[in-house]
């Protein structure tokens, strides 16, 4: 046989990264493109997450505007007795003795701009303060000015332009910015939920394969195990798990900072606590998906023609599990990975929404959402709708950035 | 005839079931030599598969060897440890499956394959591995190119071929087929079978080939052994069998062939069906459908023994 001459090198065409990654499309069709999709919603996400103090306009936990203000509103006006001239736009107010409504956006602009604030309960009493003098200004929301502002026509004028930054989504019942809030709840958000669903599979995972693989005695026990676990309703057993961990995981972290020197604020331990917790609850809920669905693979494969051919050519039971077994698993994890994450952020608002999950200042879509969720028959829609559609995205990135992954490394439904 | 590669002394093989134990192999003796195929036929369930799953003790569980002894190279595989029967497998003893498109794991590229297998047995370095992987795939007359391409990739010919491959990547003493040919078109059948001739006498190979399609058998081995119901039948030389079958099973089997140049009536149907395992008929366990079964064959079992020098055979009729 004439083999030295024989060349074993694969032949590839060779071409840079980036042309290869825009091929892709060409190569795989449709489900380069949902991957991709999926991908750049990700690292969109990620971004914000790590530029959330750049991009938020406000602080998400302070009160900065009027409670429930609507999705761009928020802009102030100005408003005079008639005929005065020493103010006549928002940046003569320094100094100037403001009437404003408590709490109002209003409040929160002029102390911006420093003047000297004086808060009523009522919005009447701001325009009767005005008539009489007691202010020299008064600053309202654009949208109330013209419902009071014919009582007084004779005696008051509105000046310049409405002023001021809007709120781009909104504001909550307790007049925080919505938008800063999902900015910032991304984090908190994204930190569980990976965590949480790569505890689940770290664990769920490795335990399926032996147990699939193994078979037996250990499979039963396993099995029995897991399945017990899975028969609780995972609500409940996040809350049961949550609530059991919530101060051993308190206890534990005062140490761990007291041995290595660091110390923390009550409300930085509440909120590593509040992480901790969660993550482990929902690990624990989740790992039984793992589990079965990798065992029922597992069992599958191996049953397969080329796992006994593997056998019969005397491949080590490690190497079939390995490269035989595992790899054909991939695929189904990678897309129970993907639900378990839109999962693990409802269940994490359900925790959070107990009080079992982040301590309530955290912005944190679930518990948004949650709290959000009784002022929408009074018709504040937004306060449910924005995070809800963060939740979505978040959820539909894994997933199509999952699903497509799978498809596109199984090598054998790809088009050669 | 050279020495027997492979002795098997009354092996037996049982599957415990719900309803009662089958007798999946019932006492086999038989002797494949070196250098030789051995075309083991039979209807399906007639224990030929489970005969190819019982030497590399790869048995799918209930089943189990019972008895018997089955020597190898001197050896009785029966009394191996787990780890020397593993790697013995393979390295002396390797099969190839009957379904090739489903035999190659989808994942691992044709490489992967052959140089897994390689490295399991031996000190090789991956390069080395590969170029053997390269030389053994041109060699079965698949383009060295094609070596890392996925199972997906190649016809159903080719993975049959790289199954042959990783059969002969280290040179195993006996390759056991089973049914390598059921799952083939007849083009790619033809090729298969010419190419495997071709490797058999290229490298001397000793084949025990498991299949129900005589055509398979009269085209490729050089001694036949017939099952019927866990037990031997016959066992002859190719051409005496066909040309003298000596055994009322076998002379149905033969007659149940289709052929081009019979006219219907000629093709004979075997009346009946094939035994209940569980409780198999008693004495000559074909008698039920013997066309010319005798008084004693209800009652005793006809012994497996040499008949005519070379022939042997399980029936009254010889004694």
């Amino acid at each position: 046989m004439a083999a030295q001459s024989i060349e074993t090198t694969p032949i590839t065409e060779n071409i840079g990264l980036i042309a290869r990654f825009f091929r892709g499309a060409k190569w795989y069709g449709t489900e380069w493109y949902i991957t991709v999709s999926g991908g750049v919603i990700l690292v969109l996400i990620l971004l914000m997450t790590i530029l959330a103090p750049r991009l938020a306009p406000y602080d998400p936990v302070k009160p900065v505007g009027s409670p429930f203000t609507a999705p761009g509103g928020g802009r102030q006006v100005l408003i005079v007795q008639t005929g005065e001239e020493a103010v006549r736009e928002p940046s003569d107010l320094a100094g100037v003795l403001v009437g404003v409504r408590a709490n109002s956006t209003g409040q929160f602009r002029v102390l911006e701009l420093e003047a000297q604030v004086k808060k009523f309960y009522e919005i009447e009493e701001c325009f009767q303060a005005l008539t009489e003098g007691q202010v020299d200004a008064l600053v309202v929301e654009e949208h109330l000015a013209p419902e009071f502002m014919p009582a007084y026509d004779d005696r008051l004028e509105q000046v310049g332009e409405p002023f001021g930054r809007t709120f781009v989504l909104g504001t909550d019942n307790l007049g925080r910015d919505i938008l800063s809030r999902i900015i910032f709840g991304a984090r908190a958000v994204l930190l569980v939920a990976v965590l949480s669903a790569s505890f689940s599979a770290l664990v769920g995972v490795p335990i399926g394969l032996l147990s699939g693989f193994v078979g037996g005695a250990v499979d039963r026990v396993l099995s029995l195990i897991m399945d017990s676990v899975y028969s609780f309703p995972g609500l409940i057993l996040a809350i049961a798990m949550a609530a059991v961990l919530q101060l051993k995981m308190q206890q534990v972290l005062e140490q761990v900072m007291a041995t290595i020197g660091t110390h923390l604020s009550g409300d930085q331990i509440a909120v590593m606590t509040g992480t901790m917790t969660t993550t482990a609850a929902i690990a624990v809920v989740y790992m039984p998906t793992f589990f079965r669905i990798v065992r029922g693979q597992v069992l599958a494969i191996k049953q397969q023609l080329y796992v006994e051919a593997a056998r019969s050519l005397g491949a080590r039971p490690t190497t079939i599990l390995f490269r035989y077994v595992f790899p054909n698993v991939i695929a189904s994890m990678v897309v129970i990975f993907s639900v378990n994450i839109a999962d693990a952020i409802l269940t994490e608002a359900g925790l959070s929404f107990i009080g079992l999950g982040l301590p309530p200042p955290t912005p944190d879509w679930g518990y948004d959402i949650s709290k959000g969720r009784q002022f929408l028959p009074a018709g504040q829609w937004w306060l449910v709708t924005f995070p809800g559609l963060m939740i979505i995205l978040v959820a539909l990135g894994f997933s199509m950035f999952g699903e497509g992954l799978s498809e596109i490394l199984n090598p054998r439904l790809t088009e050669s | 005839m050279s020495e027997p590669v492979l002795q098997i002394r009354n092996l037996r093989v049982d599957y415990p079931t719900r309803v009662g134990v089958v007798h999946g192999i019932d006492g086999v003796s038989l002797a494949v030599h070196r250098g030789e195929v051995l075309g083991l036929v039979g209807e399906s369930g007639c224990g030929k598969s489970t005969m190819g799953m019982a030497i590399l003790r790869l048995l799918r569980p209930p089943g189990e060897i019972v008895g018997g002894e089955i020597i190898f190279n001197g050896r009785n595989l029966l009394e191996l440890s787990i780890e020397e029967m593993r790697r013995l497998r393979g390295a002396n003893i390797s099969m190839i499956f009957q379904d090739p498109m489903t035999c190659l794991n989808p994942l691992q590229r044709v490489s992967d394959h052959i140089v897994e297998t390689i490295q399991t047995h031996g000190p090789e370095s991956t390069q080395e591995a590969r170029k053997r992987a390269a030389e053994l795939i041109d060699k079965l007359g698949i383009r060295v190119e094609r070596l890392d391409d996925y199972p997906h990739q190649l016809s159903g010919g080719m993975r049959q071929r790289v199954m042959i491959g990783l059969a002969l990547a280290l040179n195993a003493d006996l390759i056991i087929a089973d049914e390598p040919t059921t799952s083939l078109d007849v083009i790619v059948e033809a090729q298969f079978l010419d190419q495997l001739r071709d490797l058999q006498h290229q490298f001397n190979l000793t084949i025990i080939l498991i299949t129900h399609n005589i055509g398979v058998v009269a085209e490729l081995a050089d001694r036949v052994a017939v099952m019927y119901a866990g037990k031997l039948m016959e066992l002859a030389d190719v051409h005496l069998l066909f040309d003298d079958p000596l055994h009322p099973y076998t002379q149905g089997l033969l007659n149940s062939v289709p052929n081009i140049s019979l006219t219907e009536d000629h093709l004979q149907i075997m009346g009946g069906d094939p035994p209940d395992l569980i409780n198999p008929p008693p004495g000559c366990k074909f008698h039920p459908r013997c066309p010319r079964a005798i008084d004693r064959c209800q009652f005793e079992e006809p012994p497996f023994k040499e008949v005519r020098p070379g022939r042997w055979s399980a029936c009254w009729l010889y004694e």
